[in-house]
């Protein structure tokens, strides 16, 4: 199954993307753009206060306001039986109880506690904005310091201590270890709160049809997810729910499962049995939905005098908010804390803390923080030992010849080429170049830096549940077209494309006759969708697999109307050919004329039409890798960093098509950058968040980045094609790189070790304070 | 999130619009390029009754020549600024700092009297106005008024502007011959409202600074002068001026705050820093 059975014409070719032509030209189908009969528009009264109770709602004003049809609170929720899922959490975490709407108490800032139902968005806020709740206000529990002091139970069903708490421990061996090593290295990496911040922000359309059926359009993740959630939610048949999803702009994680609003939407149009139509506003987005990454990792790395690694203990502190899509202590991030590195012995503790803010969510690149952990305490420990940055990494970066290897938390790294990726970047760079240059600019107070940082990732996880399989049918239509379902989705992706070039390959018919769907659950079968960097490989393995079943029966229907052999029968640009007989040569298209309408001509007992599915379990990880570089400059006087060179030097396999590979290293990368320069939710004392629109809350733009310079590796590994994932590898190691590359800028003041985000005011006071010294 | 109601109207003629504004009587609002008025109404944060959309008032816009001066129509785009021949000849530095206004796409919107009506701290052509003693000529029913961009903000989006006055034109007298103009900021993307930054005048006579005017962005609750830098700068020679304490003598006249994307302390010595470089590469490139 691993080697392509055509000669790949469309997979590794920059192919334009099927979906750009409808995007760019303003004729997507995202939420926002479904308008169905009745509708009524949402808009949510929300809480104010950060932690405390709800004394009493009046909703009379709001009622009595024209235009306006329903006000639910909590308890008008209860004539529906509204389970909350957490599909992604810890199994040793308990879960809060969680209602749709505000039930009582208050946990943070912009928990929904009114929905209101009226004929525009507008009225709708006209009337939330009548409704009167009356809080009993108490002192919140805001940041991770005062989370992890325990003094409060955010959830008073789960008293007062952490979320969730995950240790690997450490022993004797352990212990020795470090008492014994040459040099021991410490040090704490903070990460600042983020935003998912998606171009669409989220948004749904609930329609509900007859008894108990739904229809409902929802920007989501996954159309299946979305529906198998809304059936479990709302204790529905499956099949009574469809959910539709064309075009999604950007999910990032926020969107793997539904949440309060979405969920509070649906339950609406069920009670006031009317189309209900909810968009989250960008407003609602920075202060409501769940965000990510307020975690503080503190290393201790153990060398010896090689500086090579013995040993790591990790202590790790998240503040996970009050209600997170999954509860956890990113035990599984923790456990990849090795990465690409021979790393002997690892300790863990690592604990998650609830507290009266928005709830954390995935976010692009869940391993991010501990690739962030590792790769900035080894430029820490390099500058310690006195010793290169690049040095450190080339004695400890496992090597193809090594591999299979198991690190010391007995996952299989195969097929990577970590230390293979730094080389190449190295390369790129020319780093006796860049040293010259920058020696020379500090002699004119100028501060240049120059940062690489290397990852693995464990990409299309398959630990089991609902990340086990996906599907995908392939059909032959009577016109000889194809046409695939497959239980990927986009959310920008280009699986639409993608998933096409493979198909288009695997069955040799040309790209523009094969169309994708993948938009609506009602089609197909369950999977996860996006999330994990998982499509290729999941999606495109299902699809292989199918088209194998497919072209088998193709190839027996041609030998049995041709008198040939079925291994003599080949297909090609959408033509079968008998080997060695060109005059026999016929179209698929006739091939499948008769498979549907000529039955009588098939061979004797086969299925008529020419249709095949399969659902394809991956492997439990498929690595993908890369190293990252940067060089930048710190400005002396202001403190502003400015990007000068983005190396992206990296091996996902076989890569479907270069352009999308880039695009989503691109969008990694930036969204990464602006993690560790810019982006910033913040909270006041009172739990307000204060960075509530894009004038406060900066996500980088076309300007911050420079044009990426890519290398490409190409190691296939073992499964049906080959690929790897590549969605969130930029995500996990541009912030690292970045850092490293301002660490190094700044390595003459000193500087060992950077509390994010690196703004201007934080670079320009580490680097007076050091000159004031 | 989505506007409060509110009465619209679209006057042809300054007279209608002022009559309008009168009429308001302190609930109505100028919608101009609208870049900030219409996120200011989706949030909500302004819910006045009457919206004046001045966008049809043909003789406000347009840029001309008036008695030594080049007068700019109140709802003339931003985009225009970088392009007008006028412009260009008699006020390059408008244009200077029109660069860092926005957006390429907000500066097709945004107006120039727009944003000086406006009186945002951080914004370029507040401060624009200030350094080159701009006059700001405003119409009411009590007539036309012609009022110094120096008395003309009194803090954060606070202006003397009567709520029934409406601005006409910005008037922004030339500059004597030898005139070397500065627009310098931080900010944090292009574009942004800037952290700290200054917008600098310096005449240069026989080798010698003869008149200097310095205004800030950023740098307190409005646009901000520094008379006593100025006065210092005054006669020095060009290449023998200590810019290191002029730039702290200039940052020590503003009034800064904290917020969450810096500290006054951050704005003040990161301003003087860029105030030293800019002045002492370009009276170094003369």
């Amino acid at each position: 199954m691993n080697e392509m059975t055509q000669a790949a014409r469309f997979v590794g070719q920059r192919v334009p993307r099927k979906e750009d032509r409808r995007l760019l030209t303003g004729n997507g189908a995202y939420t926002d753009d479904i308008t169905v009969p009745g509708m009524l528009h949402a808009a949510f009264v929300r809480s104010y206060i950060a932690r405390g109770t709800i004394k009493s709602i009046n909703t009379d004003a709001a009622k009595a306001l024209p235009g306006v049809h329903a006000v639910y609170v909590a308890d008008d929720l209860r004539t529906l039986d509204i389970k909350f899922l957490q599909l992604y959490s810890s199994p040793t975490a308990p879960a809060p109880a969680m209602w749709p709407l505000a039930d009582g108490r208050i946990a943070h800032v912009g928990e929904p506690v009114v929905i209101v139902l009226a004929d525009s968005r507008a009225l709708a806020e006209d009337g939330a904005a009548l409704v009167e709740v009356d809080y009993e206000s108490e002192e919140p529990v805001v940041t991770l310091e005062q989370a992890r002091a325990l003094t409060k139970a955010i959830h008073p069903d789960l008293g007062v201590k952490p979320a969730d708490t995950m240790i690997v421990p450490s022993d004797d061996a352990m212990a020795e270890t470090f008492a014994k090593a040459a040099h021991v290295v410490t040090g704490t990496i903070r990460h600042q709160r983020q935003a998912h911040s998606p171009m669409e922000t989220r948004g749904v359309v609930a329609q509900p049809k007859g008894t108990g059926e739904l229809t409902v359009w929802v920007s989501c993740q996954s159309p299946h997810m979305a529906a198998r959630y809304l059936s479990e939610a709302f204790n529905l048949p499956a099949h009574s729910i469809r959910v539709i999803a064309k075009d999604v702009g950007g999910a990032f994680g926020l969107k793997v499962q539904l949440w309060r609003e979405e969920v509070a939407a649906v339950a609406a149009a069920l009670i006031a049995n009317r189309p209900v139509k909810w968009i989250e506003d960008r407003l609602e987005n920075l202060t409501s939905a769940n965000q990510a990454r307020e975690q503080e990792v503190t290393v201790k790395l153990a060398l010896d005098a090689d500086a090579k690694l013995l040993a790591a203990d990790l202590e790790y502190h998240s503040n996970i908010g009050a209600f997170p899509h999954g509860i956890g202590a990113n035990a599984l991030g923790m456990m990849m804390f090795p990465g690409p590195y021979r790393l002997p012995r690892l300790s863990v503790n690592a604990n998650a803390y609830f507290s009266n803010t928005c709830g954390e969510a995935a976010f692009r690149g869940p391993w991010m923080v501990e690739s962030l952990a590792r790769e900035t305490m080894l430029d820490v420990a390099a500058r310690q030992i006195g010793i290169d940055p690049l040095e450190i990494r080339r004695r400890n970066l496992i090597t193809r010849e090594e591999q299979p290897f198991t690190t010391c938390m007995g996952t299989v790294l195969n097929w990577v080429t970590p230390r293979e990726t730094l080389e190449l970047a190295v390369e790129k760079i020319d780093v006796a170049a860049f040293r010259a240059e920058q020696a020379k600019a500090r002699t004119e107070g100028r501060y240049l830096g120059l940062g690489f940082a290397t990852y693995v990732e464990p990409t299309t996880m398959n630990m089991g549940g609902v990340l086990s399989s996906e599907w995908a049918q392939v059909q032959v239509e009577p016109t000889g077209k194809v046409t695939a379902v497959i239980s990927t989705h986009s959310q920008g992706h280009g699986t639409e494309t993608t998933m096409a070039q493979v198909i288009a390959d695997e069955l040799g018919v040309p790209f523009n006759d094969v169309s994708v769907f993948e938009d609506d659950s009602s089609r197909g079968s369950f999977g996860a969708g996006a999330g994990g960097s998982r499509q290729a490989v999941a999606g495109g393995g299902a699809a292989i697999h199918a088209i194998a079943i497919l072209k088998a029966k193709i190839k027996a229907i041609a030998a049995h109307l041709l008198n040939a052999s079925a291994d003599a029968v080949e297909i090609e640009s959408g033509m079968i050919r008998v080997k060695g007989v060109e005059e026999m040569t016929t179209s698929l298209a006739s091939l499948a004329a008769t498979a549907y309408f000529e039955t009588p001509r098939l061979p004797p007992g086969m299925e008529a039409g020419l249709t095949a599915q399969y659902r394809y379990s991956p492997p439990p990880f498929v690595f993908s890798n890369a190293t990252h570089a940067c060089v930048c400059e710190v400005d002396r006087d202001t403190g502003v960093v400015k990007i000068l060179r983005w190396v992206a030097s990296e091996d996902c396999g076989v890569m479907i098509n270069p352009s999308v590979v880039e695009g989503q290293i691109a969008g990694g990368v930036t969204q990464g950058v602006g993690g560790v320069l810019m982006e910033q939710i913040r909270y006041d004392a009172d739990g307000n968040p204060t960075a509530a629109t894009f004038k406060d809350y900066l996500v980088p733009g076309i300007f911050d980045m420079p044009e990426i310079e890519y290398c490409h590796m190409i190691t296939p590994a073992d499964n049906p094609g080959g690929f790897k994932g590549i969605g969130e590898g930029g995500a996990i190691i541009g912030p690292p790189t970045i850092i490293n590359a301002v660490a190094d800028a700044l390595s003459p003041f000193g500087v060992r070790t950077l509390d994010l985000p690196l703004s201007p005011p934080r670079l320009l006071a580490l680097m007076d304070g050091a000159e004031a010294k | 999130m989505k506007a409060a109601p509110f009465d619209y109207v679209a006057p042809d003629s300054i007279e209608a619009a002022v009559d309008h504004l009168a009429r308001g009587g302190g609930e109505s609002v100028v919608l101009a390029g609208g870049q900030t008025l219409m996120p200011l109404l989706a949030l909500r944060m302004a819910t006045p009754s009457v919206v004046v959309d001045i966008n049809r008032i043909a003789e406000l816009s347009g840029v001309s020549r008036l008695d030594g001066a080049t007068r700019v129509g109140a709802t003339t785009r931003q985009a225009t600024i970088l392009t007008d021949p006028t412009i260009a000849a008699h006020a390059p530095t408008l244009a200077q700092a029109v660069r860092n206004v926005g957006h390429h796409q907000t500066r097709n919107r945004g107006t120039v009297g727009g944003s000086v009506s406006l009186g945002e701290p951080a914004a370029e052509l507040p401060a624009t106005a200030l350094a080159l003693e701009a006059m700001i000529e405003t119409r009411s029913p009590r007539g036309t008024r012609r009022i110094a961009a120096g008395d003309f903000y009194t803090g954060p989006y606070s202006t003397v502007l009567e709520p029934d006055e409406l601005v006409v034109a910005l008037h922004y007298p030339d500059l004597p011959a030898n005139t070397l103009t500065l627009v310098h900021e931080v900010a944090r993307r292009p574009g942004d409202f800037a952290l700290t930054g200054f917008i600098g005048a310096f005449t240069v006579d026989g080798g010698a600074i003869s008149r200097a005017r310095i205004s800030w962005l950023a740098m307190g609750p409005t646009p901000m002068r520094s008379p006593k830098a100025e006065a210092a700068l005054v006669g020095q020679r060009v290449g023998q001026i200590d810019l290191d304490e002029i730039g702290r003598l200039a940052a020590s006249e503003t009034d800064p705050m904290d917020d969450g994307h810096a500290s006054a302390d951050y704005r003040r010595t990161a301003g003087a820093r860029i105030f030293r470089r800019a002045v002492g590469q370009a009276l170094e490139t003369r």
